[in-house]
């Protein structure tokens, strides 16, 4: 059995051993915890449990725990795993009063009333002999208690020895987990600290996100509706400074019919708690009145009570402004359009007459008084006649051109070849005496406007009737064709052609390239062609040869 | 029997010429009577006005209606025969310079018989009024009065 002195002499070594663990635990709150464990069980033996206060309250929670054997320490974890409660009263009263405990002789059979069976079978099982106690205070106040259990047969039962190297170690484990435990509360602040800032930064940006939408955002209170927020576009827009906006209502700063209205739709928008949109509000600002697209959202608290008033608006000023002038513009054309349909009306009726009555006295001259006129007389009542007639066919040319160009289009599906028949059927009725080959494809169908589509064929075909006049063998054809991938018809005669050269003028208004003399015209029929063609969204185009016939070729927009 | 006249109702003086012209070209030997507006025609079928002494069996065979018409238009004049209980199976044509669209669904939408251009040639004038006559007067059985 070492002596007493030796005892002490190796107690000190331990103990100054034990002193630079703990500081060279550092900061680590667990770390130190551990190390204590191990430092205590190592000096004093044989296990060594550190419970140490709960943050709140005189409640103790086991910190470590250390013995030799893992076995054990890992049972003794499960058994002290929760806050110790009635079990840790003496521990308790160990660290409340600073008093320390030694029971050098332990008799399981006395304590076992006030301990719980796992423990008592585990106190059994080990064969606990001796308990020694003390608390761990740091300038007066209780941080926790050391814990000694001594089973171990080969040592000698814990002494007052023991429990002086046991409370030198606790004012020392005392002091090292104050530390590691300001250490952690330092380390926190700095996480608040960092956290803080952060929120800070995120804070920052949604302030200037909101400062540079470029719409006005407002926030009112949901109590006085006073304004408690304005960015940049809102003060914009209204030429009013925030500072003169905070703390406002609508009564401070609108006429009193557009404040109740914002009022209003605040409360409808609070109370509701939900979105409201008003689509075209009138404003009154600094530069006059505007109009706004604004929509109002209700900021609630997490009992779902309105906190806040959020608006966003947008400035539509402009936009109804354009709005208003394209209407403007539609009603313009619209009245020059009813005038134009007046003026075609009169002119249709009006102009008409008086052709007739030149037409009409001439022949009555010829008639009546043919035997006072020589040839020539006779011969210029004629051109009379012929002129009176060529301008109401110009008239009636102008008349179909002007309402293509205006009527509106109903499309449907038309049977182009049925078309093209009706076409060459009134002009062999005109001109019985004519013998023209007409070939046309069957079941040709397509969307169109059937009247505008109708007088679009009347024309090409006329077309090609009068440039066969003079052409033996005379052929006309309506084939479907494809261009540029798209199904396009074609109209070919063999008749007298033109030049390629001349191809522009074709579509132009009173443009001709035959003289009257040689084929009558007014130059009107393919303008109103090519009207027709692009009102329906589709091209046509002409090919010829002077002397080898011409072909017209159009796409209809509207196929399917 | 009554007599079979024929109704004109036209303002245009040279038109009115022509188309008795035509009628007589065409061998229509019935009476025309001319009416300058549509008011007058409406009084002269109505017998009213300066009409009022007009004699009752006096009854157009056809009404050849231009639309263009001085006071009240020829479309007014179609809608007022129309509604008449005295007047509403009167044959009733149409004649007139256009053939805008509006005119024509008008007029048959107020129940015309006949829409007829007249046309600027006059020989097709004449032939247009030639077989207006014949169908109107001679082919076409009239309503037993």
């Amino acid at each position: 059995m070492p002596s007493e002195v030796e005892r002490l002499r190796r107690g000190i070594r331990l103990l100054s051993d034990a002193i630079v663990a703990f500081s060279e635990a550092g900061t680590d709150h667990h770390r130190v915890l551990d190390t204590i464990a191990q430092s205590v069980a190592t000096v004093v033996g044989d296990t060594c449990l550190v419970l140490v206060r709960a943050p709140e309250g005189d409640d103790l929670i086991t910190g470590a725990i250390y013995d030799q054997d893992p076995a054990l320490v890992s049972e003794l974890r499960q058994l002290f795993a929760n806050r110790l409660g009635a079990e840790g009263r003496l521990a308790r009263e160990v660290m409340l009063t600073g008093e320390p405990r030694l029971t050098p002789r332990i008799d399981l059979q006395a304590v076992k009333p006030v301990i719980s069976e796992p423990m008592f079978a585990l106190f059994e099982k080990i064969g606990l002999r001796g308990s020694l106690t003390v608390a761990m205070r740091v300038r007066g106040e209780a941080v926790g208690v050391l814990n000694v259990l001594r089973h171990r047969d080969a040592r000698q039962p814990l002494d007052e020895l023991d429990r002086e190297l046991l409370q030198d170690l606790a004012n020392h484990a005392g002091l090292a987990i104050a530390n590691a435990r300001l250490t952690d509360r330092l380390r926190e602040s700095d996480a608040i600290r960092a956290a803080k800032e952060q929120a800070d930064r995120a804070s920052r940006f949604l302030d200037a996100m909101i400062e540079h939408i470029p719409d006005m955002v407002f926030v009112k209170d949901a109590d006085r509706l006073a304004f408690t927020r304005f960015n940049r576009a809102g003060e914009a827009l209204l030429g009013v400074s925030r500072t003169d906006l905070i703390g406002k209502t609508d009564y401070d700063l609108f006429p009193p019919d557009e404040a109740q209205f914002f009022q209003a739709k605040d409360r409808e928008t609070l109370n509701n708690k939900q979105l409201v949109e008003i689509a075209e509000e009138p404003i009154q600002t600094a530069s006059g009145p505007r109009w706004l697209h604004t929509k109002k959202v209700p900021i609630l608290d997490e009992e779902g009570t309105p906190l806040y008033l959020l608006g966003i608006s947008h400035d539509i000023t402009d936009r109804k402004r354009a709005d208003a002038e394209i209407l403007r513009a539609k009603e313009q054309a619209e009245r020059a359009n009813k005038e134009l349909e007046a003026f075609s009306y009169s002119v249709a009726h009006d102009l008409r007459a008086p052709l007739r009555g030149i037409d009409g006295f001439s022949q009555a001259l010829l008639e009546e008084y043919a035997d006072k006129l020589d040839a020539v007389g006779r011969r210029y009542l004629d051109r009379v006649r012929d002129s009176a007639q060529r301008m109401a066919i110009l008239i009636d040319d102008l008349l179909n051109l002007s309402k293509v160009t205006r009527a509106d289009m109903s499309l449907r599906t038309v049977d182009l070849s049925a078309l093209a028949a009706t076409s060459v059927a009134s002009l062999q009725r005109l001109d019985p005496d004519r013998a023209v080959t007409v070939v046309i494809e069957p079941g040709l169908s397509v969307r169109a406007d059937a009247r505008m589509l109708a007088l679009a064929l009347d024309n090409l075909f006329a077309n090609a009737w009068k440039f066969t006049s003079k052409t033996p063998d005379a052929r006309i054809e309506l084939f479907a064709v494809e261009r540029e991938g798209q199904r396009a018809f074609a109209v070919r005669d063999n008749g007298a052609g033109f030049d390629m050269q001349y191809q522009n003028k074709l579509f132009g208004v009173f443009q001709r390239l035959h003289s009257e003399a040689e084929f009558p015209g007014t130059g009107i029929g393919l303008v109103t062609v090519a009207r027709i063609i692009h009102r329906h969204g589709g091209q046509v185009a002409a090919e010829g040869a002077v002397g080898g016939g011409a072909t017209f070729t159009f796409t209809l927009g509207t196929e399917a | 029997m009554s007599e079979r006249v024929i109704l004109l109702v036209e303002d245009n003086p040279s038109d009115e010429e022509l188309t008795l012209r035509a009628l007589k070209k065409s061998n229509i030997l019935n009476r025309v009577v001319v009416m300058r507006d549509g008011a007058e025609a409406l009084d002269y079928l109505f017998r009213r006005g300066a009409h009022a002494s007009r004699p009752a069996d006096e009854v157009p065979q056809v009404v050849l209606l231009d639309l263009k018409l001085p006071k009240v238009d020829g479309l007014e004049v179609l809608r007022a025969i129309r509604a008449d209980e005295r007047t509403k199976l009167l044959p009733v044509v149409v004649l007139t310079s256009s053939i805008q669209e509006q005119d024509v669904v008008s007029s048959y939408g107020l129940g015309a018989n006949s829409y007829v251009r007249k046309p600027v040639d006059f020989t097709q004038f004449v032939e247009a009024v030639r077989q207006l006559g014949l169908y109107w007067l001679v082919i076409n059985q009239p309503l037993p009065t």
